[in-house]
Order: structure tokens, then C-alpha cells, then sequence
């Protein structure tokens, strides 16, 4: 095959750096626009490959406007951001078979940066930004092919001058993005489907709602603790507190115009617990403490409200990423004086569950409320209960009844659920809680991550003078699930029947895989809190705790240092690049030079050893011991320079010698 | 009061009266374009890019795109790092002029240009022309400790010493969103021969009359040998001497020489020429009658005012009395 010509050559970058940026595009791209583009690049690599004419107008304006159409049919606007990708996308395909001039290259690049930032509206992750670099390092090799006139490096020279640019640039933008003014977006309204919809705990709770929720490890929110972390059966993340129960679903009871708010009674002990919580975007509206809160946090571009039940709430869905902080308490009684109000916290749906219900009011005959609890968790402890993430199904209207006498088998909003029941039926108070419980603590970075997986559900009961009681009957039933995580608690699972494959991907924390995954957790982590998150607030902490290390003298003198060092070691390089019998020579010019002696430019060192010597050093006032130094000197160095041969070893001493004499 | 107010303008007057020497001075033998020297402004695409940032940064505070930040600072120093890397692309060469060989008027002067690469950095797509081409003609790369030269033209138009005029070298290696250039006036001359007269009347063979008629040389003795010159007559060739060296080896062709005999004198005389014409034709008319008589294997004798060359033929002869003529009436070392 014969060697391509520049122009298609560079042409062939261009579309390949292109296709780079396009390609991560089709995971949100209906698939027909990717297919047109693809056929769009196939087609302008063909043109060039054959050296065809580039297709006229007269073809390309009907397809531009099919394709237009096609996404104004798609999205139903042509306005939005998922559209307006769309179109950009094909913009850049169609802008390809129709490039003329150098200007039209600029044009093409400067809209594959942009696609590269589009691209993040979808995924942010490292390995995104890993392609992000990879991209560059191909649009830059690109732009600075189009520029080359003769020569023509091979283009892996070519790739590793782009990448060396990149590399050159990288500090600089590092710089700049930590101390780059930041500014709060947005800057005007949003379009409508900026945000699409992400999974997270609901507020109802329906069978099968949790133990789907729990095989996802996407990460909920991430927490770092001021001080150690409290041991993992104090770590209930409190979310939505669901009180209505209609033989199915539980849901949180709205609040009653008819009824009013019961003021809110809360005395807290204990140490306090101050921690930050990196929530994930959920599209949803809570917000998660541990246990109470001393007060309500500040979550900026939020207003943040407290309901009845100690739920924190922001007034709008919560489309970014956030964090807070937060003080708790893990010892506190909870409204202790009041009975709760109008026995919302009692009612049972009529006609079902009888079995169950008989049981609770069975239970009622025991007077002490407590002890009603310590029984239903005894039967709980003591009944055969599996703890299960596939448990079977209760398609039936009793569905209480039949976990309860039936399978006994169910996951933890099962056994909250019936737990609720039973209590109300009792005649105990009783509401269920959900939320998270547990996460991860990542030994490296301290930070505890909390997944969907830990979603969990509980349940509280009020008791005389106590208050609002947390009951786990969950715990009551596997342990483990509260004292270590989640994943222990469940039997191994067995991919593919192996046994032992299933543990070697369970994430014990001291297996190698373990480590590597915590690697991966705190780098991942770190990316977020710094790349992702980087808030105005972020920054001018950066920047005061900068500011408070420099005004140290002693960070002060250690930047002194290092400049001095790197001076001296740039100045040192540039000596060592002359050889140093020159440097020697120049000096020994500059000396006879000022005695008056200077060496003419176009002098060599034989023809000025025998001007000077003709001239007699006498007249210089240079002692006949000297001169002779200095004439033996330039012949040395002279031999040494243009001699064949290459010089003996010790000429430099020698010529350091001869040199101080003639001083 | 007036001071801490002036004292910007007048640094700004000096610098630009500092710029202006320096770009207007003549740089002798070669020259080293310093970073002082070289300018840089961005380009078109420069400011197209500078405007792609801004929606870049727009688009990232608008949809908080902590990443979207990062490709945005990313691409500005990518741009910055372009403007050093383009002013270096400049910086640092060694220029010096090379050969100017002479020229008639009217022809294009051709310079040669020597550029040097004396750094460990290969420079790309450095483009060089005079200062008054709009678009620079020629694109050199030079390898890094390596060094090129190149041929740059300009039309002539008035005979005597001609300096080259300014040469720009620019580039926009590598992104091209900064222009870098500089300006270079190269140390050399051509001499401008003046224009030869077309349609000019014959030799003027003055002298004795000659019995073989004009124009004719002498073939009475032969003198020797000469190099063969184009218009020699076959049957002057040596065509013994000729065949002792074959013109593939090395040999040439040579030429009977002849002297004495009825060969007219043939004499260039500038103030026998009639006086009502210009001195400008006069000067044309006498540069062609010097390629006519060296054409036709003519001696000839030249007189140009004081200057007075006996009969002889050959490129150094000829050489010395075409530069008499393009040198004629100019004051001594004009450029």
C-alpha cells in the first residue's frame, strides 16, 4: 500500500480524535443518531481514503434537516440539553464532509472540546476523565498536524508532542482549578431534563422495595467523622418515618391541618458527634442525620426543614451532589412527656392480618409496654426466622399473616413491618423508620461509605418517660447485619456454583482484594470531594489554610530552599553542557584579556599563543614563569581541541594547574 | 503630581522608541533571534479558542461540572503553554545571510538565507519570506542542531548595489492560536546590473577599417587555447585538446584563440555614445553590447567614464564591466 499524502493523513487524525470524543456520546444518544454518525465519518474516511469529492450541498442540506428533524422527533424539543448534545454530535459528523479550509479544522476541533465537556453531564467518574486526557492528548496532536508544513514526524512523535503539551499544562490547570474563583451555579435556569432520575430510598416501603434497593452498591452518601467513628450498631442513618400502613405499603402520614403539631421535646446526652456527610445526588429530598441532630444543617442552595418526626427535609429535590455537617446525639429521649397525638401512631387497617392481630392484642394482656416488646422480639430471636435478600413471595392480602406463620423468611422491611403491626396491635405505639444503617469505613481515608445496600429499615416504639425507642427487630433476628455489615450477614453468594469465588469477592478488609477495593473507595472518594465537589466553600478553606502554612517562616525558608536548589541545579546543568576544558580556556582568555592581552575573535588558541608570546609577556607584567604557563596551557588545550588523538587522562588537572600559575 | 501620572507614558514612549530602533536596525553577519525579539499575538483560531474557553467556563459554573472545570483550566493552559512553545519555536535560531549573486534589473534578486538550529529543540514550520509579501512563500523546518538554507526573491528595478529588504520569519507551531514573528535584516548586497537594451543597434565597431568586414575576430595566429564559450564557431573548436579529455571526465570544450590579424577593435566606448539619449539607455545599451560581444566571442574594450578596460573577453571581464556600469554615477559604498 503506498504511503498516504499529508493532507489525508491528517485528515484521518482528525477523524479518528474525533471519533474519540463521539464514541462515549452513544451510551445516551437514541441509537440512530449514533449509527448516522457513524455512517457521517465512515463516509467523509471514505472520500478521503479513494480521493473522491467531498458530497455537495445539494445532498448535505436535506440530510442536515432530516437529522434535525429526527431529533426534534426524538426529544420532542430541540432545545433541551439532551437534544441539543444530540444535535451538536451531529453537527460535528456533518461539519466533516464539509470542511474546506483550515478554518473549517478549527471550527471542528473547538466543537469536539465542547462534546468533551457535554460529555460530562453524563458521567463524571476518573475513568471519564482519564478519556478526557486521552482525547486531548488526540485533538492536540491533531491541531498541531495541520500546522506542520514540511517535515512530518511519525505520528507516534506527533501524539507524544501533544501529550507533552498536555503534560506541560497540566500543572498550570491544576493551579488554576484550585484557585480559580469559583462561582455557584447555576447562572440561569436550567433545562428541564438536566437531571435525570437516580435510585434511592423512597418514602413508602412496599415488600421487595428494600432487598431490590439492596443489591445496588451504588454509594449513597459518604461520611467523615471529626473524631473515631462509633461502633457500627450505633449507625442508624434516620430518613423517612413511615407511619400509615395500608396492608401493603407504608407511608409517612401527612401532616393533618385538623391536627396540630405536637411541639417537639428532645433532651439529648452523651457526647456529641460531629461529623460531614457527602450526600449523592438522589433526586429525592432527604437528607440523612445520625440519630438527633443537635441542629438542623446548612446545605447550601437549600432551605432545610424538620418535620414532626425529626425527618430533615430540603424544599427542593437534591439534583447534585451536597455535604453538610452535622452534630448528633446518640443518647436522647424523644418527646418522653406526651402521649403521641390521636393514635395515628396505632391505627390498623381493619380486616386483615387476623392471626397477627390477635397475637399483638394477645401480647396487650401484659401491662408493662417494654416487656410487650421484649416479648415480640424473643418470638422473633427464637421463632425460626431466616434473614433472607430473596425471600419468597406474599402475594396474598394477609401478607404479615403469612411471613409471620408462613415463610418466616424476609428481609428487613419485612420484619419491621410486622413488627409495627404487632406493636399497634398491642397497643404500643409504633412507627417504622427507614433510612441506612452501618457503611463501610475506609481505613485509608476515614471516610465511611454508606451504599444503597445498607438501605434498612426499623422501627420505633414510644414508651412512658422513655419517648421514641429505636427497636431493630431485624437484629433481633441476624445480629450480624447490625454489628458488622450487610454483606456478612447474608450467606456468600456463589457465582457460577463456586463457592469460593463468591468469598473471594466478599470485601473482607484484610484480603488483598479488600485493600485494593478500599484503594479504589478512597481514591474514588477523593475524586469526588475535590474534583467533583469543589464548592466556593471548599476553596476558601483551601485557600485560608494556605495562606496560614505560607505565613510560616519556616514554610517560607523551606520555598527558599527549593528555589535555590532548583537555580543551582539549572545553573549546574548549563555547566555541565560545556565542556569543561572551554571553560577553563575562556577564563585563562579573560585573564590575559585584562592584562591586555585580549584574544581576537577569530583567533585560535595556537595563533594567539604565538601573538602573545612575539608580543613578550614582559610588557603585561606577567613574570617569564607565568607566561610560560600560559603559552604551554594553550598549546595543550589547543592539542587537546583540534589534536588527533584523544587527550590523556589528568589534562584537566593539568590545565587547573597551568591556569593558577598563570594567576 | 504630574510624575506618578506621566511616568506610564513616558516608560511606554521609550519602550516603543526602543522597539522601533531595534526593529528597523541592521543586524550584521548572523544573529540571534533572542527572545526579546520575537513577537506574539494570538490568531484568529487564538481568539476563537479564547472564546470557546469562556463557554467552556459558562457552561461548568451554569451546570456545576467539577470535571467540566478541569477540561476548561486544562485547555487555557494548553493555550498558554502554546504561546511559549511558539514564541521558543522563534527564539533561539542563528540567522545569517548567504551568497547574493548579481543580477540584471528587472530580474528577481535572489538571496540566500542560512537559518541555524543551535538548541536541542527541532523547530517546525518556521515561515520566512520578505517583510512585503503578504503571505510568507516559504516554510522551513530546521532539526534540532541542524541548519538550513534557503532562496528567497525579490523583483529589482534600478541597477547599483541592492540591499535584501526585511525578512519576517513567523509561525504558529504548534497549536497556530498565536502567531510568533520577528523581523531580520539580512547583512548583504546584490549588485543590479542595469537592464540590457532589447532591440539596442549593432556592435559599434570603431577603429581601423577592416578589409574582412565588421565583426569578425582575428584568425591570423593562433595564440593558444581558450574555454569554449556559446558562439564560438565549430571550426575554432580544439578539437584535438578535446579528444585528449573526454567532457564526461572532467574535460572541456576549448577554443582556438586567434590574435593579431584584421581583427577590428572592438571598443565600448560610453561617451561616444550619443549624448541626447538618457544615461539610463545609454547604461542599458552598453550592458548589452557586453553580453552581445562575450555571446559572439568578441574582445572588446570598455570605457565607462575613467574607467578603462583594454580588449579582452571572459567572465571576469565581463563581470568588471557590467558592475562599472550598474555602479556608474553612484556615490562610492551606496547600498
Amino acid at each position: 500500500m503506498t504511503p498516504l499524502s499529508r493532507d489525508k493523513q491528517d485528515t484521518l487524525l482528525l477523524i479518528a480524535s474525533s471519533l474519540l470524543v463521539l464514541v462515549p456520546h452513544a451510551a445516551h444518544l437514541p441509537p440512530w443518531v449514533s449509527l448516522l454518525c457513524g455512517a457521517t465519518l465512515a463516509w467523509r474516511a471514505g472520500v478521503t481514503l479513494l480521493g473522491r469529492r467531498m458530497p455537495s450541498n445539494v445532498i448535505l442540506v436535506p440530510i442536515a434537516a432530516a437529522a434535525m428533524f429526527g431529533v426534534l422527533h426524538s426529544y420532542h424539543t430541540l432545545l433541551g440539553r439532551d437534544a441539543g448534545v444530540a444535535m451538536l454530535v451531529l453537527l460535528v459528523a456533518f461539519k466533516m464532509l464539509e470542511m474546506h479550509a483550515r478554518r473549517d479544522l478549527f471550527v471542528v476541533v473547538f466543537l469536539c472540546y465542547f462534546l468533551v465537556l457535554t460529555n460530562f453531564f453524563y458521567s463524571q467518574t476518573i475513568p471519564t476523565a482519564l478519556l478526557m486526557l486521552v482525547s486531548l492528548v488526540a485533538l492536540l496532536a491533531t491541531q498541531l498536524s495541520f500546522q506542520l508544513t514540511g517535515a512530518v514526524p511519525p505520528l507516534r512523535t506527533r501524539l507524544w508532542m501533544g501529550a507533552k503539551l498536555l503534560g506541560l499544562a497540566l500543572p498550570l490547570a491544576g493551579a488554576a482549578f484550585v484557585l480559580f474563583p469559583r462561582v455557584e451555579g447555576p447562572l440561569w435556569g436550567m433545562p428541564d431534563d438536566a437531571h435525570s432520575a437516580r435510585s434511592g430510598l423512597s418514602d413508602t416501603m412496599s415488600p421487595g422495595q428494600m432487598s431490590n434497593l439492596a443489591q445496588s452498591e451504588d454509594v449513597a452518601f459518604r461520611v467523615k467523622f471529626d473524631g473515631a467513628p462509633p461502633p457500627q450498631p450505633q449507625l442508624y442513618w434516620r430518613g423517612p418515618v413511615l407511619g400509615s400502613y395500608d396492608g401493603r405499603t407504608w407511608t409517612r402520614i401527612r401532616p393533618s391541618r385538623h391536627v396540630r403539631p405536637q411541639p417537639l421535646s428532645l433532651s439529648v446526652g452523651g457526647k456529641p458527634l460531629g461529623y460531614q456527610v457527602t450526600l449523592e445526588p438522589s433526586n429525592t429530598r432527604w437528607l440523612f442525620a445520625l440519630e438527633m441532630p443537635r441542629a438542623l444543617p446548612a446545605v447550601p442552595g437549600h432551605d432545610v426543614a424538620l418535620s414532626g418526626e425529626l425527618e430533615i427535609q430540603t424544599l427542593a429535590p437534591i439534583a447534585e451532589r451536597v455535604r453538610y455537617d452535622l452534630v448528633s446525639y446518640v443518647h436522647y429521649n424523644l418527646q418522653p412527656e406526651a402521649s403521641p397525638v390521636d393514635g395515628q401512631w396505632l391505627t390498623l387497617p381493619y380486616g386483615i392480618n387476623p392471626r397477627a392481630r390477635a397475637e399483638g392484642q394477645a401480647t396487650a394482656n401484659e401491662p408493662d409496654p417494654a416487656r410487650r416488646v421484649a416479648a415480640v422480639l424473643r418470638e422473633f430471636s427464637q421463632g425460626g426466622f431466616v434473614y433472607t435478600l430473596q425471600p419468597p413471595l406474599l402475594p396474598g392480602p394477609d401478607a404479615v399473616d403469612d411471613f409471620l406463620y408462613g415463610t418466616r423468611a424476609g428481609f428487613c422491611e419485612h420484619y419491621a413491618g410486622a413488627f409495627v403491626f404487632l406493636m399497634r396491635a398491642a397497643g404500643v405505639p409504633a412507627r417504622v423508620v427507614t433510612g441506612y444503617q452501618g457503611g463501610d469505613l475506609n481505613p485509608l481515608d476515614g471516610y465511611l461509605t454508606v451504599r444503597q445496600s445498607d438501605a434498612h429499615a426499623w422501627a420505633e416504639v414510644w414508651l412512658p418517660r422513655q419517648g421514641w425507642v429505636r427497636v431493630d427487630p431485624t437484629a433481633a433476628v441476624a445480629p450480624e447485619r447490625v454489628r458488622r455489615s450487610l454483606a456478612r450477614a447474608l450467606p456468600a453468594p456463589a457465582p457460577f456454583g463456586l463457592e469460593g469465588l463468591g468469598r473471594l469477592l466478599q470485601p473482607d478488609p484484610d484480603s488483598l482484594l479488600g485493600r485494593i477495593r478500599y484503594m479504589f473507595g478512597a481514591v474514588n472518594n477523593g475524586w469526588n470531594q475535590w474534583v467533583l465537589n469543589y464548592t466556593p466553600q471548599r476553596q476558601q478553606n483551601l485557600v485560608q489554610r494556605l495562606q496560614e502554612g505560607l505565613s510560616h517562616w519556616q514554610s517560607l525558608a523551606l520555598i527558599g530552599m527549593l528555589c535555590l536548589v532548583l537555580f543551582l541545579v539549572r545553573k549546574f546543568s548549563l555547566r555541565q553542557k560545556t565542556d569543561p576544558a572551554d571553560a577553563l580556556y575562556s577564563v585563562l582568555c579573560q585573564r590575559l584579556g585584562q592584562l591586555g592581552l585580549p584574544r581576537a575573535p577569530d583567533e585560535g588558541p595556537t595563533a594567539y599563543a604565538s601573538r602573545i608570546e612575539a608580543r613578550s609577556f614582559a610588557d603585561a607584567g606577567l613574570t617569564p614563569e607565568q607566561s610560560a604557563a600560559a603559552t604551554e596551557f594553550l598549546r595543550r588545550y589547543s592539542a587537546y581541541r583540534y589534536g588527533p588523538q584523544s587527550p590523556g587522562t589528568g589534562l584537566l588537572s593539568t590545565l587547573r594547574d597551568l591556569l593558577s600559575r598563570v594567576r | 503630581m504630574a510624575r506618578p501620572k506621566g511616568w506610564p507614558m513616558r516608560w511606554l514612549h521609550r519602550k516603543r522608541a526602543l522597539w522601533r530602533t531595534k526593529a528597523t536596525a541592521r543586524d550584521t553577519g548572523s544573529v540571534l533571534l533572542s527572545q526579546r525579539r520575537v513577537y506574539i499575538l494570538p490568531t484568529r483560531a487564538g481568539l476563537g479558542f479564547c472564546a470557546l474557553l469562556l463557554v467552556l467556563l459558562v457552561g461548568s459554573i451554569n451546570y456545576s461540572l467539577g470535571l467540566g472545570f478541569g477540561l476548561t483550566f486544562v485547555a487555557g493552559a494548553c493555550a498558554l503553554v502554546d504561546m511559549v512553545q511558539t514564541t521558543r519555536n522563534l527564539a533561539g535560531l542563528v540567522l545569517s545571510p548567504g551568497r547574493a549573486p548579481d543580477v540584471f534589473a528587472g530580474e528577481d534578486a535572489p538571496f540566500e538565507l542560512r537559518v541555524e538550529n543551535p538548541t536541542r529543540l527541532p523547530r517546525y514550520a518556521v515561515w520566512i519570506d520578505f517583510e512585503h509579501e503578504r503571505e510568507p512563500r516559504q516554510a522551513v523546518d530546521v532539526t534540532a542542531g541542524g541548519s538550513t538554507t534557503l532562496v528567497l526573491r525579490t523583483p529589482t528595478r534600478t541597477r547599483g548595489w541592492m540591499r535584501p529588504p526585511r525578512v519576517r520569519l513567523s509561525t504558529r507551531f504548534p497549536l497556530g492560536l498565536f502567531r510568533a514573528w520577528s523581523w531580520w535584516q539580512p547583512d548583504s548586497r546584490a549588485l543590479v546590473y542595469p537592464f540590457p537594451e532589447q532591440d539596442a543597434p549593432p556592435l559599434p565597431m570603431t577603429g581601423r577599417p577592416s578589409p574582412d568586414g565588421v565583426g569578425s575576430t582575428g584568425s591570423d595566429d593562433f595564440a593558444g587555447v581558450r574555454s569554449y564559450q556559446p558562439g564560438d564557431p565549430m571550426r575554432y573548436l580544439a578539437w584535438r585538446q578535446i579528444a585528449r579529455l573526454d567532457p564526461a571526465l572532467g574535460g572541456q570544450l576549448v577554443t582556438k584563440h586567434f590574435e593579431g590579424g584584421t581583427v577590428d577593435e572592438l571598443v565600448l566606448d560610453f561617451d561616444a555614445l550619443p549624448p541626447r539619449l538618457d544615461e539610463e539607455l545609454r547604461l542599458a545599451r552598453m550592458a548589452r553590447w557586453v553580453l552581445e560581444a562575450e555571446q559572439r566571442a568578441l574582445p572588446y574594450a570598455f570605457r565607462l567614464g575613467r574607467i578603462r578596460y583594454d580588449s579582452a573577453l571572459g567572465a571576469a571581464h565581463q563581470a568588471a564591466c557590467l558592475r562599472a556600469l550598474a555602479l556608474y554615477g553612484l556615490p562610492e559604498g551606496t547600498a
